[in-house]
């Protein structure tokens, strides 16, 4: 049987590779490996057009990680530690919208996680240090977040509610990579289902809805733990069988 | 709903923001630039060689520049200035003949053009310098080389560019053997710059670069000849 085809969001960046720079489409690989090793055909939806008819060809969608959300979707001035893209968040807000009216399957990873509350009314805390006063849900000042992988992110336990799609995934509670300064402050129309033990900081929400519609605040896509990509690609495949 | 053109990638480790060379799927913005322009929606294929399964959802395929093929596809050693990247060939080869098969539309560009004709039957040249005794076709790091084309008349290179025969090039390798493919475009140095495969719908191989201008008449005609509507 055909794969569920999965889009995952992706950069407009200018990137640089050996000596050469250029202006690219493109995303980190873990998230294509993520998609293809639970069973699904990964493609990178680029956030240059905005028009939403791409949908059409998707069985699932992920709204990958990125740069901070314009805080002017939710009528908030900018903070000094704000970097944000703009013609991103157009594309993706729309895409969201767009994603959770037809009832499309979605993960949402980091900033994906954040768009959803966005997305649906909801707001952010644009720097968490601010609000819980330490730095732990980000790697240390200075440090290359790649350069001894995970364990150079901020590492913390995540306790779910019970009764909810994530507990029924991931259980009681759960070890986390971090690698965020934002985090939702109001949820929108998605319930928030996971927390940070120490600081209450928001790391799960899913939507009341019938479709599946995840958001994590941490990198499944760099660890071994694929259980939210797989949820997302056997939702893929329920929904489309159903559909059809 | 437009057509859906998905676009091959490279895999390269790229730097930003706070990222440092961090392997990732990547491809020019000029490409979705010139889809999105000439009125489709491009998706990035990364790599993969599980299954050509995504053919499915796709309107039209664009094979898209990047590195050297293995020489091995076209029975030759590796040669001195051959850069090649093995697991994206694979993959875009199996997406080729899968969209050939299925007589989807297909635009190759520069290292594209040098797939359809390798999986055509065709053979490459490995470094033009060698072999043409100039650098023209790629005059150096960053720089296209700009050329006059001769097209052949009646074909469908000939009809898309009209009076216009100016080209820009990038590449160091090239076609010899065009395989069961036609030649329908010649650099001043008798180097094929453009392929057709007339007993399919729409297979076209420009060996220069039209997404750098995005040239609407060659991404147009990809466009139109994957819409639903012309089929």
């Amino acid at each position: 049987m055909r794969r569920p085809l999965i889009g995952l969001t992706a950069y407009a960046e200018h990137v640089q590779y050996g000596r050469n720079e250029l202006m690219a489409g493109m995303l980190p690989m873990t998230y294509v490996r993520a998609v293809h090793a639970t069973g699904g055909r990964a493609v990178l939806i680029t956030p240059d057009e905005p028009g939403t008819d791409v949908l059409e060809a998707l069985d699932g969608i992920v709204f990958c990680g990125g740069g901070d959300i314009d805080p002017a979707n939710w009528g908030a001035p900018r903070h000094p530690a704000t970097e944000v893209d703009t013609v991103r968040d157009v594309a993706e807000l729309m895409l969201m919208r767009a994603a959770l009216a037809a009832g499309l399957p979605m993960l949402g990873v980091c900033r994906g996680m954040q768009l959803m509350a966005v997305a649906t009314g909801g707001s952010l805390h644009q720097h968490l240090p601010d609000v819980v006063g330490h730095e732990r849900h980000r790697a240390a000042s200075g440090t290359d977040p790649l350069a001894a992988g995970a364990g150079d992110y901020g590492r913390h336990d995540v306790v779910v509610e019970e009764d909810t799609m994530a507990h029924r995934l991931f259980g009681r509670t759960l070890t986390v990579n971090s690698f965020h300064h934002q985090a939702i402050a109001d949820p929108g129309e998605f319930i928030p289902v996971g927390w940070c033990p120490d600081d209450q900081t928001i790391e799960i929400v899913e939507h009341p809805g019938p479709a599946f519609a995840l958001g994590v605040q941490w990198h499944p896509e760099r660890t071994a733990d694929l259980r939210s990509f797989k949820a997302l690609a056997e939702a893929s495949v329920r929904d489309r069988v159903a559909a059809a | 709903m437009r057509p859906i053109i998905g676009i091959t990638s490279y895999v390269l480790p790229a730097t930003w923001g706070v990222w440092t060379d961090l392997p990732s799927a990547l491809v020019p913005h000029d490409y979705t630039e010139a889809i999105r322009l000439a009125g489709g929606r491009a998706v990035i294929l990364p790599p993969d060689d599980h299954d050509p399964d995504v053919l499915d959802r796709l309107d039209g395929l664009l094979l898209a520049g990047g590195p050297d093929l293995q020489p091995s596809l076209y029975g030759q050693d590796h040669g001195a200035h051959t850069v090649t990247d093995p697991e994206r060939d694979t993959a875009e080869l199996l997406l080729l003949r899968a969209a050939l098969d299925r007589d989807l539309p297909v635009l190759g560009v520069c290292r594209g053009m040098q797939m359809l004709a390798v999986a055509a039957g065709g053979t490459l040249h490995q470094h033009l310098p060698d072999v043409l005794g100039h650098e023209k076709h790629r005059p150096g790091p960053g720089i296209y080389g700009e050329q006059h084309a001769t097209f052949v008349p009646g074909s469908r290179i000939a009809g898309l560019m009209g009076p216009d025969t100016t080209i820009n090039c990038f590449h160091h390798q090239g076609i010899d053997g065009a395989g069961s493919l036609t030649v329908t475009g010649r650099a001043s140095d008798g180097l094929p710059e453009a392929v057709e495969d007339p007993s399919h719908r729409f297979v076209l191989g420009v060996q220069w670069h039209p997404e750098v201008g995005r040239d609407r008449r060659l991404f147009g005609a990809l466009v139109v000849a994957a819409s639903k509507e012309t089929r």
